[in-house]
């Protein structure tokens, strides 16, 4: 039977240039495979590597579509016309979110059951990326339950090795890590978690050099770090490359959470301009956390997240949320942006990343002389009962442990407040466990008037070189 | 390697990706088809912007788009006794950059010009037309001329 084959523009190229082609043929394959006789490269145009008809080719016998029919088994007529016409689809880049494959179906039943997310919100899930900043308290919840949640690609930066005191509070690290790079044990273990994730490890420093290039590979970062200079960084970096950043610190019994850099929303640097005294605000390793109030942060950093990737809710930009574990209190303050913010201000200054270490004073030129005596001289000035005063800027359970004979107990994170009990009239002995902190508590002191000397070697070497009898771990 | 069309028939693009914002918008774009149909370097001649429906469901039209085939088929029978016929296909990308996506490679054809305009808000921003290469593996940007 003589058959017409139509062609369109868009396949002519690979015809010899002809709008149509006549076969001999009694099915639509037979009419086929005489055209891919004569034109073998329409044939990998058209046809899958299975010898099927692609997807996204449409033949049609007159106006009916063959594969309503019987497919390329469809019977043809003398005379009839078979129309190849190609699926004109595509979209923009996010629209290439990946299919969900049925393990993941399952795997996401209950996510697919919220109208909010559904197969759409779960695709959008899977192609998305988050960068989790520190795999620590905050970047353990955050990481496992963004893998859980089926994120598509976990980006991780850190480069501590587990230590024994992580343990109570970094869940993604285990005992048997002990003494293993972090990054080893938070991927082992969000891989078994989850195996459809992507986890990409940066086991360095994040720093002003590296931050930028970094985060334009993902799409929303997550702040979990512990320090000042670091979250400066990662605002500005979240600034400068248009990333939301999802924000979580925690101190003590007390957390923070936050949406900076949002479109149009305020940064950090519009709610903190600038960074608290170096050595005022103690970190964890200093003032203590309860273990679970990272889980509670964490977790909440990983919701904002999703919200963030799925477009669903009111993301918490605009809003500071404070969280007291001992009240089991919320708190919410509005955040503004500020105009005259001097990196996402209107006339902002800061263009690159800065040097964050001396942003945040922790890289003094000529470091400030603390004058010091020794632990010898203490013990002769105690036994001559000089007038002075004794302070241990040690935490209480230090404290209760050991300490030296005549000491007044004020931690170094609460000596902003209490400055004003001690007896100015006088000299101001500070002491700590081996003399670092007592050191920042001297420069602090000597700041607002007081006559204060640091004790070199803190009760370490008071219990080493005065009072053996002494037991300081 | 160009895509040569009009002031005018820009404007008819614009105007059907803007109003279809937030969803995407789409045409064809139909020329006569020229003897050198397959050759690499020669230009894409458009005589005449043809706006359609987005054909996509519902549910993803905001970043997919979907030309109806067997309006496609009737267009293409309709031009062919004149040596016309679709010679490219334009769409937009609301909100995203005006580049192919891997979904737009997956799914695209040689020899007819992909014209990709981005939306930003309702306005266009930002326009570029893209062939395919012959081994199907990427897209090529072509230059746009305007006349008239």
């Amino acid at each position: 039977m003589s058959i017409e084959i139509r062609l369109p523009t868009a396949l002519r190229a690979l015809a010899g240039q002809q709008a149509s082609v006549a076969v001999e043929a009694a099915t639509v394959g037979e009419a086929l495979d005489a055209l891919f006789a004569r034109h073998e490269r329409l044939k990998g145009q058209l046809l899958g590597p299975d010898g099927k008809l692609r997807s996204f080719v449409n033949v049609y016998v007159d106006e009916d579509d063959v594969r309503d029919k019987q497919g390329l088994q469809t019977p043809l007529k003398d005379g009839d016309a078979v129309l190849i016409v190609p699926a004109i689809a595509g979209g923009s880049p996010a629209a290439a979110a990946p299919e969900l494959t049925k393990e993941e179906r399952r795997r996401y039943s209950r996510h697919l059951l919220l109208p909010e997310v559904g197969a759409e919100g779960q695709r959008k899930l899977k192609a998305a990326s988050v960068l989790c900043i520190g795999a620590g308290g905050l970047g353990s919840p955050l990481a496992l339950y963004l893998a859980a949640a089926g994120v598509g690609r976990i980006g991780l930066v850190d480069f501590d090795a587990v230590d024994e005191s992580n343990l109570q509070r970094q869940i993604l690290h285990d005992t048997p890590s002990v003494g293993t790079p972090k990054l080893e044990s938070a991927k082992k273990r969000l891989a078994a978690l989850n195996p459809n994730v992507t986890i990409e490890t940066y086991e360095m420093k994040l720093s002003s050099a590296n931050a930028v290039e970094l985060f334009k590979k993902y799409d929303v970062i997550a702040d979990g770090t512990d320090n000042f200079p670091t979250r400066y960084l990662v605002n500005d970096a979240c600034v400068l490359t248009g990333h939301p950043n999802a924000y979580g610190s925690i101190f003590r019994f007390e957390g923070q959470l936050s949406v900076f850099a949002a479109k149009d929303g305020p940064c950090y640097r519009c709610l903190y301009p600038e960074p608290p005294p170096p050595g005022l605000v103690p970190s964890c390793a200093e003032g203590g956390v309860l273990g679970v109030l990272p889980g509670v942060i964490g977790t909440m950093q990983a919701i904002e997240t999703l919200k963030l990737i799925l477009g669903i809710g009111r993301p918490l930009a605009g809003r500071l949320m404070l969280y007291d574990a001992l009240e089991q209190s919320w708190r919410t303050l509005k955040v503004r942006k500020n105009p005259d913010c001097p990196v996402c201000g209107k006339n902002p200054t800061i263009k690159a990343p800065i040097d964050y270490e001396a942003f945040c004073g922790l890289k003094e030129k000529t470091p400030p002389v603390i004058p010091e005596m020794t632990v010898e001289e203490l013990k002769a000035k105690l036994d001559k009962k000089d007038k002075f005063v004794l302070i241990d800027v040690r935490e209480v359970h230090e404290f209760e442990a050991a300490r030296i004979p005549g000491s007044t107990l004020i931690p170094l994170g609460e000596l902003d407040k209490r400055h004003v009990e001690i007896d100015r009239t006088v000299l101001v002995v500070v002491h700590c466990r081996s003399g670092a902190r007592s050191a920042r508590a001297v420069q602090f002191l000597r700041g607002k008037g007081f006559d204060a000397v640091n004790v070199a070697g803190g009760i370490l070497a008071w219990a080493e070189r005065v009072d053996p009898s002494l037991s300081v771990d | 390697m160009s895509l040569e069309i009009t002031r005018a028939l820009e404007a008819l693009a614009v105007a059907a990706c803007e109003t279809a914002y937030p969803e995407e918008g789409c045409g064809l774009l139909i020329g006569p088809v020229p003897p050198d149909l397959a050759a690499p370097e020669r230009a894409v001649v458009v005589d005449e912007v043809r706006p359609l429906a987005n054909g996509w469901d519902a549910s993803a039209k905001t970043n997919r788009y979907a030309i109806d085939p067997r309006e496609l088929a009737r267009v293409e029978a309709a031009l062919a006794p004149a040596g016309r016929g679709v010679v490219g296909f334009f769409h937009s990308h609301p909100d995203a950059p005006a580049w192919p996506s891997p979904f737009d490679l997956a799914l695209a054809w040689p020899c007819v010009s992909y014209w990709i305009l981005r939306v930003d808000q309702g306005r266009l921003s930002d326009s570029r037309s893209w062939r395919r290469s012959d081994d199907g593996r990427s897209f090529v940007e072509e230059a746009i001329h305007l006349e008239g």
